[in-house]
């Protein structure tokens, strides 16, 4: 046993009386709340997305994606209090926390095969993920959204204008399918829904920027999916726009009319069944305000019905909403039912500007009442009977106004309708045609044609033209000398000096009427009295002159006067025929000379008194008798003279020119009086005569009723068509054979055909191989090491 | 002469220890000096009777892989990624995972490797430390056998950390399949050390000092 050592206890240091293991445990410690700290300093938000369901979502594996960036994990999978939803509570990324606000939406991603192609394939491998989308500006975080069942239209990353179509007719909306334009996709069809009163199917679509540039309030939809069939009379056609919109359906447009405006998003737009109805649409667009007039028409004929037509100079305006019979004897005065019709008339469609209200065009309606614009029925539709309201410009229309009746509805005056009864007049007018004597008629013709012919074979014909020829030469001849050009311009003068003559007579009855009439009469009175004192002391010498006279009359008498007679009439006769000859041409001027002299002489008996003239004259007449009777001794010579000239008259060459005119008659007698010439009229009757008789038999019919007989066999042609339109029926069912077999044949294509079972097939390997890697990841999920152990 | 006194005293209801007997052991090459001698004459160690840090230095480390512990059973121990997705699992997660896939003895492996013992080393060294002050309850030879139990398991705790090592060295099919360490088997790892080193601070000579009062303990 060593001796007891005293053990002095050392007086230690801290770092001596303490381990430096203790550092260990401290920095981890440190550590430990340095990580802690930074993860919670990190970590972001959570938020709580709802969904209908949690598909496919993993807490702790499922993230959330924007712009196929990660920016969340979902944590947590769970229930809305009511459990009527999926509550997906989702820890997002610190750095767009503010960017969640009102505007996000997420949705679940998920593989999807359509017709358009597959989506969302990558999810196959890693699973669904959760993509959101949110614009650019941080307003701050919302905790809480509503997720959606299917992704919006418009994905991250595009832009576009987002419209909202809706189907008419016999349209389908596809969901995704595509929009195209001139066969370029621009855009795409979202998921269709029902409206919320069940009675439209909508569809959210996009068209992708820079398309949406193509869209206008006047654009229209039609559905180009599926295909047509036709068969007319250009034969069978079989239309469908692409293979890829056959089966997937498709939608396109066009902007039909000019003028629309840029359209907002959200606008509504209607899908047509086809391009036709689409184009039509453009004019019978329901939108809009409407006017609603009435209008009584006096007829009340059976064939217009609510929907019929209204059009104002060939454009539909409106439709005819309702009609009703109305018996109002206080203003029409009898109890004759008439027919009242609502006509709904759209104010665009007057020509008046974008944006009119009814009111403004009503007032424009009454100001077209006032100038005579008048309703009236007319036929719309010649086969089904149907009838339409017009409304047009009556030129003498009966004033009237656009008035309000009781109901408040302005009403339109009409007009007398313009109803045909096309089928018994069709009938008429082809039963008329039937009985045309055609044969007869051709036959006719053809004779005609035949004498016609031989008529202008013959020589006679031939030679007709020179000789009429040298006939009109000759009349021109004649016409074209100089003494016929001037005789107009002689017979002037000869009427202007007459003129003047009968003014010189005016002037002296003028004259003598201006005189004091009632003394110059007595003064002449007086002065007959007083010559008649003379005259009763010259009355002696008067049977002298009397007898003198009868000497000269006598004599006279004693000439050869009906010899002269005979000749003058001769040489007048000659004379007449020779109104161009040089004497006709002298005598005018000779009658001028002797018209000049009378008006000399009358210009003379003008300065002189009248009475003492008159007596004068009287006496020197008797002198001149007595002088006449003298020199009537000398009238044989005259007679002689005038003899001799109407001989030189008579030896003019005018019988050489009346030969002439003679052998022409003569030769265009012999013309005339040709066969071929006798035939031509005797043809020319006959073809006239049966014209006549046509038109005769047209006139003896009667207009209408011969145009009521041709609609008459028009309606036998109609019954003939109506015959052979009970063959229809066996075309139609051929047709629906056909259709029939070409179903079959896309239902072959649906279930049977190679492609499709290939296709099938394919799929159903693709999905063996998908299910083979499913498995093949799962064990591997489950037994990482099975990898190792070969199991 | 010593060693055969010890395995006699083994047996023995009481037996002398070194200290008691005025003796210190050389750690190093086991020499015995008497309890005056600082270094050993033959090695050059330094003697001490007892590791006065021995305590601090066990509750030191203890706390250190008790810190690392708790994340090491939080954080996936194991990132499987495959074509499909990619799972992440903690050690007792796959665990029960891989009960519900029926691998029960797989499952009982890693619970026991990863869970049961570096647990029960935790509870042993804590029991063990603490029993230095409060040795009345266990005898001293069981002390030591649990001692000598907790050294001997300690190292074969590493076995979760070398199953992810190797699966991550060997499953590496790029795409396919590929197996990563989570961060768990870092602190799993760096628990396992830290309870080693824990078990080896523990001086078990303190096991045999009997009767002593807390001022000769420090001492």
């Amino acid at each position: 046993m060593p001796p007891d050592i005293p053990i002095k206890p050392l007086r230690r240091s801290i770092w001596e009386r303490f381990s430096v293991v203790w550092l260990i445990p401290i920095a981890a410690l440190l550590i430990a709340l340095g990580v802690a700290w930074q993860s919670y300093s990190q970590r972001g938000p959570m938020i709580v997305i709802s969904f209908e369901s949690a598909s496919g979502i993993k807490a702790g594996e499922t993230v959330l994606r924007y712009r196929d960036v990660t920016v969340g994990l979902v944590e947590k999978v769970g229930f809305s209090p009511s459990l009527e939803r999926v509550d997906v509570s989702v820890r997002l990324d610190k750095d767009i926390a503010d960017y969640i606000d009102n505007d996000a939406v997420f949705w679940v991603v998920r593989p999807e095969v359509t017709t358009q192609g597959v989506t969302g394939l990558d999810t196959v491998l890693s699973g669904v993920f959760i993509e959101g989308l949110w614009n650019t500006t941080p307003d701050g975080l919302v905790p809480y959204h509503n997720g959606l069942s299917d992704g919006p239209l418009l994905r991250v990353g595009e832009s576009g204008l987002l419209i909202t179509m809706r189907a008419q007719g016999t349209a389908v909306l596809a969901e995704a399918s595509p929009i195209l334009f001139k066969g370029i996709k621009v855009g795409r069809m979202g998921k269709p829904k029902l409206s919320d009163d069940g009675t439209d199917a909508l569809s959210e679509a996009i068209i992708y920027a820079p398309h949406d540039k193509l869209i206008s309030s006047a654009t229209r939809f039609w559905d180009t999916s599926g295909f047509s069939f036709k068969i007319g009379a250009g034969g069978a056609e079989l239309d469908f726009s692409s293979l890829a919109s056959l089966v997937s359906g498709g939608v396109t447009f066009e902007t039909i009319v000019s003028g629309g405006r840029p359209v907002a998003d959200g606008t509504v737009f209607d899908v047509y069944g086809d391009e036709a109805n689409a184009r039509a649409s453009v004019f019978s667009d329901s939108s809009g305000p409407t006017l609603e007039v009435t209008v009584v028409f006096d007829e009340n004929v059976s064939g217009l019905s609510a929907g019929s037509p209204v059009e104002y100079g060939g454009v539909r305006i409106g439709e005819v909403t309702s009609l009703r019979g109305l018996i109002d004897e206080a203003q029409y005065g009898d109890s004759r039912v008439r027919l009242l019709a609502s006509l709904e008339i759209r104010p665009e469609r007057l020509g008046l500007e974008e944006g009119t209200t009814p009111d403004e065009a009503l007032a424009f309606l009454t100001a077209r009442v006032a100038d005579g614009l008048r309703a009236r029925l007319a036929t719309a539709s010649i086969l089904t009977g149907g009838l339409k309201v017009e409304m047009l410009q009556v030129a003498d229309a009966t004033p009237a106004a656009l008035e309000r009746k009781g109901d408040g509805l302005p009403v339109i005056p009409s007009t007398d309708s313009n109803v045909q009864d096309v089928a018994a007049t069709a009938q008429g007018v082809l039963k008329r045609v039937n009985d045309l004597p055609i044969e007869e008629v051709m036959g006719s013709v053809i004779r005609f044609l035949d004498n016609a012919s031989a008529l202008i074979g013959s020589d006679d014909m031939k030679n007709a033209p020179g000789q009429m020829v040298g006939l009109i030469s000759e009349a021109r001849g004649v016409i074209g000398s100089e003494a016929v050009q001037k005789l107009p311009e002689n017979l002037n003068n000869l009427l202007a000096s007459l003129q003047g003559t009968t003014d010189d007579l005016r002037k002296v009855l003028g004259q003598i009427e201006q005189a004091d009439t009632v003394n110059r009469l007595l003064a002449a009175v007086d002065a007959a009295g007083a010559a008649a004192s003379q005259v009763g002391t010259s009355v002696q010498g008067v049977p002298a002159l009397i007898t003198q006279i009868e000497a000269l009359a006598a004599k006279a008498n004693a000439l050869a006067v009906e010899d002269l007679v005979a000749r003058s009439s001769g040489l007048v006769a000659s004379a007449s025929k020779l109104l161009s000859s040089d004497s006709t041409q002298a005598l005018p001027v000779t009658l001028h000379a002797a018209i000049a002299d009378l008006q000399s002489v009358i210009a003379e008996v003008k300065t002189q008194d009248g009475v003492t003239r008159l007596l004068k004259s009287i006496d020197a007449a008797g002198a001149a008798a007595t002088e006449a009777g003298k020199s009537i001794k000398g009238v044989p010579d005259l007679v002689a003279q005038l003899s001799a000239v109407a001989k030189k008259a008579n030896e003019l060459p005018l019988d050489q020119l009346i030969a002439e005119l003679t052998r022409i008659t003569g030769t265009a007698n012999t013309l005339l009086a040709s066969d071929g010439a006798k035939d031509l009229p005797a043809t020319l009757t006959a073809a006239l005569a049966e014209v006549q008789a046509v038109l005769s038999d047209l006139r003896k019919g009667g207009t209408i009723e011969n145009a009521n007989k041709t609609l008459a066999s028009a309606a036998t042609a109609a019954d003939a068509v109506a015959r052979a339109t009970t063959d229809l029926p066996k075309l139609v069912a051929r047709v629906d054979n056909l259709i029939s077999q070409a179903t079959t044949t896309l239902a072959g294509f649906d279930s049977k055909s190679e492609v499709n079972r290939d296709l099938r097939s394919a799929l159903r390997e693709l999905q063996k191989a998908a299910e083979a890697v499913s498995s093949l990841s799962r064990a591997l999920e489950r037994k990482p090491n099975s990898i190792i152990l070969g199991r | 002469m010593q060693l055969v006194d010890m395995e006699i005293a083994g047996q023995s209801e009481h037996l002398m220890s070194a200290r008691e007997a005025g003796l210190v052991t050389c750690r190093r090459c086991a020499r015995v000096w008497p309890m005056a001698r600082a270094t050993c004459g033959r090695c050059g160690a330094r003697l001490v009777s007892r590791d006065s840090k021995s305590l601090q230095r066990v509750w030191g480390w203890w706390l250190a892989g008790l810190m690392c512990y708790i994340p090491a059973n939080i954080y996936p121990m194991l990132q499987t990624r495959t074509l499909l997705s990619t799972s992440e699992s903690t050690i007792v997660g796959g665990a029960i995972e891989l009960i519900h896939h029926g691998s029960v003895g797989i499952a009982i492996v890693i619970l026991v490797a990863s869970v049961l013992i570096p647990v029960g080393k935790f509870m042993a060294i804590a029991f063990l430390a603490l029993s230095v002050k409060h040795h009345r309850i266990v005898p001293p030879r069981h002390r030591h056998g649990l001692y000598e139990i907790v050294e001997y398991v300690g190292r074969w705790s590493m076995i979760d950390v070398f199953v992810v090592a190797i699966l991550s060295s060997l499953v590496h099919l790029n795409v396919v399949a590929s197996i990563n360490p989570g961060p768990a088997s870092l602190t799993f790892a760096l628990s396992v050390i830290f309870t080693m080193l824990s078990a080896q601070a523990i001086d078990s000579r303190l096991i045999w000092d009997e009767n002593r009062t807390p001022k000769d303990d420090v001492a």
